[in-house]
């Protein structure tokens, strides 16, 4: 019998099934309703941008396809794969990068790295460990404890151990977050360099940079969705003007 | 890189070693808890500075040996998620393919490593500055079991309950208001063992095995009640 695990594993991951589907999502916390009847559909290889003003929903759409939260109603599916049923199967397929590090500051890039590899049963940890320092351009600072990175290092870091797992579906919450310049540029260049084979889903509050490197735009407003579209049928002034209509302000 | 599940086994010794790791090199925990231990000593002997001579110091042992245990629990509690709040290193754990009581019980473990090893050093130190010279019984030896299970349970219970709060805003003090009810009836079984088994009567084994099945009981129930709830409480 064929288990979720193994199913997952002999999933194609370049099939034509949606990587990520969406049907009339509701999430509530008591009484407030933060998602309200949210339907989309993402394919494989993907880059969606989601928009929205600060309390649309964004963050809570994020956290329930990536099984932070679970649904109120309606149903997610990822890889094919029932969000309810088998959350498990999922995680072992996505990576997270949140403007919170989600490392440890007391243990060191190294340690942090390794041990997200054991818990992902990578099969040599340390390997893993060294490529992706190599990756985010951190193997000199391998050692040094992730307290005393600078906020750029420690969002690089962040991507590379979300990246460990190879995941095929990476959530990045507003990754750009308190970054400077620089540090911008490196994370274009790293994300550049990640998107072969993988699809993601970011929330940005950056209209410029959310639109050019999406595939799809998710546009949300009260826990509604205002639009869904691919990138291409969109100018991004025709966007824009829809997105400050959605919340209520004027272009400038 | 190949990957393949991991053994629960292996993530439980995993969360365990960086648990370790990271209290051996900050000693933020064991610090805070060691030195709360023996200002606790410090104020005991202040307590019975007039009384040592009229009273049987023996008598009380057990009760001060659990009020020192109780309370330097509580202060690790709070700081051990602490640090797994601090960069949201608790969601990429939530976001692992793991089972989620391997959360628990790892950091029900190590919330026990440490509180051992602060008993370690806290309870020699009792012994030095209140039972010299009492005239401990030969049961003596007999105090380890209520210590072993009381501390067990103290971790368990414990680590669910510093889950539960970890996020409200008055932490220190919820966790406080639900860990002393919840663990009153293991620390009353304790209290007992431990003092019938310092004063060592010809009767000792009356009240030393129905508190100590009550203690075991108990710790039973709840590390299981525990470990069942415990992915919904992190969830939630």
């Amino acid at each position: 019998m064929m288990t979720p695990e193994t199913d997952a594993e002999n999933r194609s991951f370049a099939t034509d099934l949606p990587v990520v589907e969406v049907h009339k999502l509701s999430k509530s916390f008591g009484a407030r309703t933060a998602l309200d009847n949210v339907s989309f559909s993402l394919p494989e290889g993907a880059f969606l941008s989601i928009f929205g003003p600060n309390g649309a929903g964004k963050t809570t759409l994020l956290r329930v396809i990536s099984t932070l939260e679970r649904p109120s109603s309606g149903a997610v599916r990822v890889f094919d794969l029932d969000l309810k049923e088998q959350p498990e199967a999922i995680r072992e397929h996505i990576g997270f990068v949140s403007h919170r590090s989600l490392l440890y500051p007391d243990l060191t890039a190294e340690e942090n790295l390794e041990f997200t590899a054991r818990l992902y049963g990578m099969s040599d940890p340390a390997r893993c460990a060294t490529h992706m320092l190599a990756t985010v351009e951190l193997t000199a600072r391998r050692h040094d404890l992730v307290r005393s990175f600078s906020r750029g290092m420690t969002q690089r870091l962040a991507i590379a151990r979300a990246l460990i797992c190879d995941p095929h579906l990476v959530f990045l919450d507003e990754p750009y977050s308190g970054l400077d310049p620089h540090a911008v540029e490196i994370l274009d260049e790293l994300l550049a360099t990640i998107r072969q084979r993988r699809s993601f889903i970011m929330v940005s509050h950056d209209l410029q940079k959310g639109f050019e490197l999406s595939t799809h735009v998710l546009m949300l407003a009260k826990g509604r969705k205002e639009l869904f579209a691919e990138r291409s049928e969109l100018a991004f002034e025709s966007f824009a003007n829809q997105y400050h209509a959605a919340v209520g302000m004027e272009v400038a | 890189m190949n990957s393949t599940r991991p053994s629960t086994f292996t993530q439980y010794r995993t969360l365990l070693a960086k648990d370790i790791r990271r209290e051996f090199r900050t000693r933020e925990m064991l610090t805070a808890m060691g030195i709360y231990a023996v200002l606790m000593l410090v104020v005991f002997g202040a307590a019975l500075a007039t009384t040592v001579a009229a009273f049987d110091i023996l008598q009380m042992s057990g009760g001060l040996i659990w009020a020192l245990i109780v309370f330097t629990s509580l202060l690790g509690l709070t700081r051990s998620f602490s640090y797994e709040k601090e960069e949201g290193a608790l969601e990429a754990l939530l976001l692992a393919p793991l089972d989620r009581s391997v959360i628990f019980l790892s950091k029900a473990s190590s919330n026990l490593l440490f509180l051992a090893v602060v008993e370690l050093i806290a309870l020699p130190l009792f012994y030095f500055f209140f039972l010299t010279g009492s005239g401990l019984a030969p049961t003596f030896w007999m105090t380890l079991g209520p210590l072993i299970v009381g501390t067990v349970g103290i971790a368990g219970i414990g680590t669910l309950l510093a889950t539960i709060t970890m996020g409200t805003r008055g932490k220190d003090v919820l966790l406080a208001v639900l860990f002393i009810p919840l663990i009153f009836p293991l620390l009353y079984a304790c209290v007992c063992a431990t003092t019938v088994a310092l004063l060592g009567s010809e009767m000792i084994m009356d009240t030393y095995v129905p508190s100590m099945a009550l203690a075991i009981g108990y710790d039973v129930v709840m590390i299981l009640v525990s470990w069942l709830l415990y992915d919904f409480v992190v969830s939630v």
